[in-house]
């Protein structure tokens, strides 16, 4: 059994944040004495990662996500607790460790902004002492994965936001690290521009065999790339495991949507009646008995039904009831 | 036009209150060089054995603080601002209303003065006092001093205007802006008062407005000229506003038709 | 070292390719040079028009004062301004974290990264000019001096590096610190002039905070001969202080932005 790449125990981290009041009197004050408030970021999370996996990292605004990344990737100490990544403890910066990892930020770009991403590799080529043969290589893989061939050679200014988000990809995959942190990757692109995103993390993982976790709040990123999810919210891991048990078990029933050609009647036998206006309903039913309540359905409706279809719960529906919770849930048997 | 300038002096001074600390600064900086060319003058005094060329050390301490004091009251930024607002877009609306863009700047220009002169002048006494300033003037150099300061900072705002006005056209000035500050820097009076220059470059001096912006006003505060002298100075910086606010005209019009060509 | 010299070839040519895209302004920066330090020379001519000496200074001494201020301005503005300008957009944008993740020492990366390669042209602009004033002399250096001019030129240059070193630092406390480094280049205007023609107070703040009275005076002293290699180890020696100290300032202000001392 291989050592896991992200070894992650009780990590914890604390936020200092200086309270201050508004007005000339407030300010003097704070001269003097500063009055500081303590926000917990992030309490005491542990999990591991092994080689290769692609995992979720999941939450809302503000519940530590990026904060974690940022202890993983060496640019914040942690308060409490204890990490290593590729056996390096990420916050002592080991040029090891560095050159073997990259974080990817959505909505910062760390290209110069005036020049070629072309020139800005060359640096960043130095910068990682990465040789010529390997360079090349490497950045022809990543020219033809992402398409990069029209993008290389103008400044990086005229970019769109999303062929700027692959350049920068690229930028960070140049030193083939083997863990990437991607803190919200597809933030702010058009739908076509994520899917192909998607598409080049799952290759990317494939071919070279680097780990990745990604951090996002777009369902549809989670979904289409990671079988294991992390739940995090308001600093505490939530849930660690597959995403199909998650839903499983937040969620263990299905939803059918039944269109009539009269008004809607009493539906309550067939199951739980979510929503019921005009003459359309929505009606959830458990997993297990869904075949059978289809099947009364459309017998006992007969042609009064014009149209009937049968889904799983939207997962955005499956993590809301996770973060309602805000307990963690007991580890499911793996 | 009374209440434009009420309302607009209004504004200005509440907007003026953000950038307090930089307007402070700004007013510092505009000391720096005065001093630093009143030491070195001093030092050239002392090694001629106390004067150099009818100026004591007291008499050049006494040109440099009203040089300074000049220059403060003269200064006009917006050769340099006018690019940046072009840029920004900033420009069009105040073209569409019926108030010249010129009377904007006015106001900004005035509530700096009035704002830092002040601590200009508290900073002023204090280097009075480091370098023994002797004031040698009579009580009328005091009230012509008036006219002619009023004459100087029309000219220089107007003669910031012309060169901003070559931003219609070229669109980074910056070469401009330099050649017109170097330019000043040697034949307005900073390097050294006028009268110890070599004889050619005086006639430039004289040729040329930035004299009639800094050494004319400094020398009238100072008290270092005759009465005649005065009163032709004042006619010199007359005649170069009456200059400049003529040109002013016809680089501002050709100029809008340019912005209008390319797409305000 | 030598990947760190790589590296800096690295940025200086990335920066020089974007530079020679707009090749007329790199030529007019140069223009406006010539006219800067031609009206500098005028200004020290025509006082040198009443006197023969300036505290003791005389006029091919002046030119290459002068020389030398532009030369510490030339190698100031080549590489350290414009890196540290960059440093601020980065500490309130937030992207100061991409140096953190290179493996290479952040100090260097913060200091080297961007250059203006035009103002390479200052730096020979203003050796002209140094140039110029001994051959107004009519003076041979030898090796010895030569050495050490160039070795007080290189200490005063990073005298100059510790003080705005130790400015930008404070941008991690305090956001805008763009005022104090205004205030630091108006009082560089300073170095025109010999430091000792200054009042007590101000040749003692241009010796000590803002460096850059001794950094241009030395190097010209040293030309003058007023200096000697046991003055320029001292200046070294307070160099090597000022760099150090600089340098821990700014250690301790990242590990307060990484939470480090928490």
């Amino acid at each position: 059994m291989d050592a896991p790449v992200v070894d992650v125990r009780a990590l914890r981290k604390v936020y200092r944040v200086t309270e201050r009041e508004t007005g000339l009197a407030a300010t003097f004050r704070s001269l003097v004495k500063r009055r500081y408030r303590e926000v917990l970021a992030v309490d005491g999370i542990t999990f591991h990662i092994d080689p290769g996996e692609v995992v979720g990292f999941l939450g809302p605004n503000g519940a530590g996500k990026t904060t974690t990344l940022k202890m993983l990737s060496g640019l914040l100490h942690p308060t409490g607790g204890e990490a290593t990544v590729l056996g390096h403890v990420p916050w002592r910066r080991d040029g090891t460790f560095l050159r073997g990892m990259t974080l990817l930020m959505g909505n910062r770009s760390q290209l110069v902004w005036d020049i070629p991403a072309a020139d800005s590799f060359l640096v960043l080529k130095e910068i990682y002492a990465i040789p010529d043969a390997q360079y090349r290589r490497t950045l022809d893989e990543l020219t033809d994965l992402l398409e990069l061939q029209p993008l290389l050679h103008k400044p990086v200014r005229g970019l769109s936001l999303g062929e700027r988000m692959k350049v920068e990809f690229a930028a960070g995959l140049l030193h083939s690290p083997g863990v990437a942190f991607l803190d919200e990757p597809t933030l702010g692109l058009d739908i076509s521009m994520q899917g192909r995103i998607r598409r080049f993390v799952a290759e990317y993982n494939q071919r070279s065999g680097a780990t990745i976790l990604l951090t996002s709040h777009y369902m549809d990123d989670v979904v289409a790339l990671c079988r294991r999810v992390i739940v995090i919210h308001r600093g505490v891991l939530l849930y660690d495991g597959a995403l199909a048990d998650l839903a499983e078990r937040m969620a263990p029933y299905k939803r059918i949507t039944v269109t009539l050609r009269g008004a809607v009647g009493d539906l309550a036998a067939f199951g739980e009646v979510v929503t019921s206006n005009d003459n359309v309903a929505t009606i959830h039913v458990p997993r297990a008995q869904a075949g059978d309540r289809t099947a009364r359905l459309v017998r006992e409706l007969g042609d009064q039904l014009a149209d009937i279809s049968v889904e799983d719960p939207p997962i955005e529906e499956v993590i809301d009831k996770v973060f309602a919770s805000e307990r963690p849930l007991a580890e499911a048997t793996a | 036009m009374i209440r434009i300038y009420r309302q607009l002096l209004v504004a200005q001074i509440q907007a003026a209150a953000q950038y307090r600390i930089q307007a402070l600064l700004w007013m510092l900086f505009s000391i720096i060089r005065p001093v630093i060319f009143l030491a070195a003058w001093t030092a050239v005094a002392t090694a001629q054995g106390g004067s150099v060329g009818g100026y004591s050390a007291s008499d050049f301490a006494a040109y440099y603080i009203a040089l300074t004091l000049v220059n403060h009251l003269c200064i006009a930024w917006n050769s340099f601002e006018f690019e940046f607002e072009i840029r920004q877009g900033r420009l069009s609306p105040k073209l569409l209303r019926p108030l010249h863009p010129l009377h904007y700047s006015v106001v900004e220009n005035l509530v700096f003065k009035i704002t830092t002169l002040l601590p200009l002048c508290l900073v002023l006494v204090i280097v009075a006092l480091t370098f023994n300033v002797r004031w040698a003037g009579e009580w009328w150099h005091l009230v012509i001093f008036v006219p002619s300061i009023i004459l100087a900072a029309a000219l220089s705002f107007m003669l910031g205007w012309v060169v901003a006005t070559a931003t219609f056209w070229l669109q980074r000035i910056n070469t401009v802006n330099t050649l017109f500050q170097r330019t000043a820097f040697i034949f307005a009076g900073q390097i050294a008062p006028l009268a110890l220059m070599p004889e050619w470059m005086q006639v430039v001096s004289y040729a040329l407005p930035f004299a009639y912006i800094l050494a004319v006003p400094a020398e009238i505060l100072r008290g270092g000229v005759t009465l005649e002298r005065c009163l032709l100075y004042l006619v010199g910086q007359a005649v170069w506003l009456g200059l400049t606010i003529i040109a002013f005209r016809f680089a501002w019009r050709a100029g809008l038709r340019e912005y209008s060509a390319v797409g305000a | 070292m030598i990947r760190y010299l790589r590296m800096f070839r690295a940025f200086a040519s990335s920066e020089f390719q974007f530079e020679m895209e707009y090749r007329g302004n790199f030529y007019l920066s140069i223009l406006e040079m010539f006219l800067v330090i031609g009206t500098s020379i005028a200004a020290v001519l025509v006082m040198f028009q009443h006197t023969t000496t300036m505290n003791g200074w005389t006029l091919p001494q002046m030119i290459v004062l002068l020389g030398v201020y532009y030369m510490i301005q030339g190698g100031v503005n080549l590489v350290f301004s414009p890196s540290f300008e960059r440093l601020m957009e980065h500490v309130r944008a937030g992207t100061l974290d991409f140096h953190l993740l290179k493996p290479v020492n952040v100090q260097f990366l913060v200091s080297t990264r961007h250059l203006r390669v035009v103002r390479a042209a200052d730096l020979a602009l203003g050796l002209a000019v140094v140039i110029f004033g001994l051959v107004q002399v009519g003076a041979e250096i030898g090796v010895g001096p030569a050495v050490l001019f160039v070795l007080s030129l290189l200490f005063g240059i990073m005298l100059v590096y510790s003080l705005l070193l130790g400015l930008v630092t404070l941008a991690f406390w305090f956001v805008r610190v763009e005022n104090l480094l205004a205030i630091f280049w108006a009082f560089t205007e300073a170095g025109r002039f010999p430091v000792d023609v200054y009042p007590l107070w101000l040749r003692v703040s241009l010796s000590t905070i803002v460096p850059i009275g001794i950094a241009v005076t030395a190097p010209a002293n040293v030309i003058a001969g007023r200096m000697d290699w046991i003055a320029v180890a001292v200046l070294g020696a307070g160099t090597v202080l000022a760099v150090g100290f600089a340098s821990a300032l700014w250690r301790w202000g990242l590990r307060s932005y990484t939470g480090a001392s928490a």
